[in-house]
């Protein structure tokens, strides 16, 4: 049964593409078999989180060649959580860009494009092999560069070549930190490499120099300061369900893999290595968070917060307790839903007031009152105030981080947070509060609202399902957090007690 | 690059490649070779006589352009399928003329229809090892042995999957080059 769940969420969105290549010249049918392989996709997230959380960890070896020589797919709490929360930000987005992308780019290969990065994220976020995860990770890559520069304006082309330069850079850290990593060890395998890193014998000298590659080449796919700068460059010049979709979820797959190699492979001689980590996610925090307070346009302030989040999931791994570690776990998840709903509603806005920019939006209180409620249950979850789901993740982060008597870290979270509930009413009062500007030199079309045609009421209607199915999902989160926090503290004692994933890979059960 | 020297060399060496391909294919299982570079091998003589005719002429040669006859309603659909295959065989040149001048409708074989298939099929061969309650690509082999080939078994149709959705992708990027 594990070798039939394990592969379902990455053969059902690339048989989906697939198919969606055969009706190349028809978005039509593209439509429908993507949504339908989407629902599947989420379908299949589901049964495996529900067979992970009644057996542990389910493996399979793709070719049936035994561990540690065959490609391992491994399911444990952390990743199955990854692949559901994943599919779900994907289904929305997919609603979503069925009336909110233009026609030209739906017919140059979105949604195969689309079913194609769900398959990069399902396999970063279920392989157990180090080379495998490098290979996931140009799966993305390269979706994502066609995503980004698809339609070809000038401002996607720039932000495109920013784009791909850091990646490649950052493959390439990845790269030679595997080599380094089989130099040193002869295996790829992650649970082998688990095993022999725990090893008395091992001569583990040159380990954390290994994990020092990781932490550059993760850390720039991730975002953390000083290596975001490619972020804010190049996340806001595609569409909006272009960059929801890759901002919500591509840096948090990164961050994935960061906590997942440093639980698992680095786990040794970490005395050194945390207090760095440490410092990054202060900084990361901050910097974002500073750099969000100095933009103007609603999609820069988004890019920048994510960068502040990716700190906060990364001071969890920085602390490395049980606690913190469940609290980074929550946190992607309600980050990965947060920052995609956000960057929904920046697009239902610029749809009606075609603009992005603050200074030329307002008044949108008056006119779309239900998304500006919308819009204020994600801002509020994203700082962290209590009945929503981010205060969760930030209690778990906070008290962890006090358990652990790091002070200094704890009171920059908890100053982050106050930034970023200014930096979101910055936003309300620019979109949602403040009249529709009149003055001279704002563009024509952003100082009058042009009357609606019934289409676009339509359109506009439908662009709302997504962001009230989101919306939910976060309020749902919020007040009926304790399932998903029992699973994120039992997904961290999973990772942190990595002979349950060495033992499932390397000695399965006939 | 119209010379008559490189013209009828192509012409010639054309089916060499391609029978070259498939030799590269099918030693790939125990030797150097397989799907991939049997792919780019084949496809080499496409791209030559793209260069030396056009990717027009590519096209006509190669059937990416089909004729499919309108059934009457007094034939039956096998006499149609007779039909469609007799007009796109040894009538073939006849054919060409008329769906040049406009005179038929034929229909088109894109290469994304070639990566497609490839990719089916190679995604695919895994399934089968799914279904015995195997892991996914769970190599399964025939008992037959064929002269040739030797035994097949479900990686020939990863092999050939990839060769096709190789030669897909090559003839598409050489379509949209020669465009410019």
């Amino acid at each position: 049964m594990s070798h039939l769940l394990l592969v379902l969420p990455l053969l059902i969105p690339l048989f989906g593409a697939i198919l969606c290549l055969f009706f190349w010249y028809r978005p039509g049918a593209q439509k429908i078999l993507s949504l339908l392989s989407q629902l599947g996709l989420v379908s299949a997230a589901v049964w495996l989180l529900l067979q992970v959380n009644s057996e542990e960890i389910l493996t399979t070896q793709i070719g049936n060649w035994p561990a540690p020589f065959g490609i391992t797919l491994v399911a444990d709490l952390f990743g199955s959580l990854m692949v559901l929360s994943s599919s779900l930000v994907g289904l929305a987005l997919l609603v979503y860009s069925l009336r909110g992308l233009d026609a030209p780019r739906q017919r140059f290969g979105y949604y195969p494009l689309l079913l194609m990065l769900q398959l990069g994220i399902g396999g970063a976020c279920l392989t157990g092999d180090l080379f495998n995860l490098f290979v996931w990770f140009e799966v993305l890559l390269i979706c994502c560069f066609v995503l980004i520069s698809l339609g070809g304006t000038r401002a996607q082309l720039e932000g495109s070549i920013k784009y791909v330069t850091i990646n490649i850079l950052a493959s390439s850290f990845l790269l030679m930190g595997i080599g380094v990593v089989y130099g040193i060890l002869g295996t790829l395998n992650m649970a082998e490499l688990a095993q022999l890193v725990r090893a008395p014998d091992t001569n583990t000298s040159l380990i954390p120099m290994a994990g020092m590659f990781f932490l550059v080449a993760l850390g720039i796919k991730a975002a953390v300061f000083p290596l975001f700068f490619w972020l804010p460059a190049s996340y806001h010049t595609p569409p909006i369900a272009i960059s929801a979709f890759i901002g919500g979820l591509l840096t948090k797959v990164g961050v994935y893999a960061l906590v997942r190699v440093f639980t698992l492979i680095f786990a040794i001689d970490l005395d050194r290595t945390l207090p760095l980590i440490m410092l990054i996610s202060g900084l990361t925090m901050l910097i974002g968070v500073l750099g969000a307070a100095a933009q103007t346009d609603f999609r820069k302030i988004l890019s920048f917060h994510i960068i502040s989040q990716i700190g906060y999931m990364i001071m969890g791994l920085s602390l490395f307790t049980p606690l913190a570690l469940a609290g980074t776990i929550f946190f992607i998840i309600h980050n990965i839903l947060v920052k995609t709903n956000l960057f929904l509603i920046s697009g239902v806005v610029a749809q009606r007031h075609k603009s992005f920019a603050l200074p030329f939006l307002g008044g949108a209180y008056l006119l779309q009152p239900v998304l500006a409620l919308l819009f204020v249950l994600s801002a509020f979850s994203l700082a962290g105030i209590p009945p929503f789901s981010g205060f969760w993740g930030k209690f778990m982060l906070a008290k962890g981080g006090f358990e652990a008597g790091q002070w200094l870290l704890v009171g920059t979270s908890l100053g982050v947070s106050l930034l970023t509930v200014f930096s979101m009413t910055k936003i309300w009062n620019e979109v949602f509060w403040k009249n529709k500007p009149q003055e001279e030199g704002a563009p024509s079309q952003a100082r009058e609202l042009p009357e609606e045609s019934p289409a676009e009421r339509r359109t506009r209607r439908l662009m709302y399902v997504p962001v009230l199915f989101l919306s939910g999902l976060i309020v749902c989160m919020g007040l009926y957090a304790d399932p998903l926090i029992s699973l994120s503290q039992r997904a961290a004692e999973q990772l942190l007690n990595s002979d349950v994933y060495i033992n499932a890979v390397m000695y399965p059960p006939k | 690059m119209n010379t008559l020297i490189l013209g009828t060399a192509i012409r010639l060496l054309v089916p060499v490649f391609q029978l070259f391909s498939l030799y590269i294919l099918f030693r790939g299982h125990n030797h150097p070779g397989g799907g991939f570079i049997g792919g780019l091998i084949g496809s080499i003589g496409y791209i030559f006589y793209a260069m030396a005719f056009g990717p027009k002429s590519v096209v006509d040669m190669f059937f990416m352009r089909l004729y499919v006859e309108d059934r009457a309603d007094t034939r039956s659909r096998s006499q149609q399928l007779l039909q469609t295959i007799k007009k796109n065989t040894w009538q073939r040149k006849k054919t060409l003329e008329q769906l040049k001048k406009g005179e038929k409708k034929g229909i088109h074989l894109e290469p994304m229809l070639l990566i497609a298939t490839g990719l089916l099929l190679a995604a695919g061969s895994g399934l089968a090892g799914l279904l015995l309650q195997q892991p996914y690509m769970t190599a399964l082999w025939t008992d037959v042995y064929l002269p040739i080939l030797g035994k097949p078994g479900t990686p020939i149709l990863f092999d050939l999957g990839v060769y096709l959705m190789v030669m897909g992708v090559v003839l598409k990027i050489t379509f949209i080059m020669s465009e410019e």
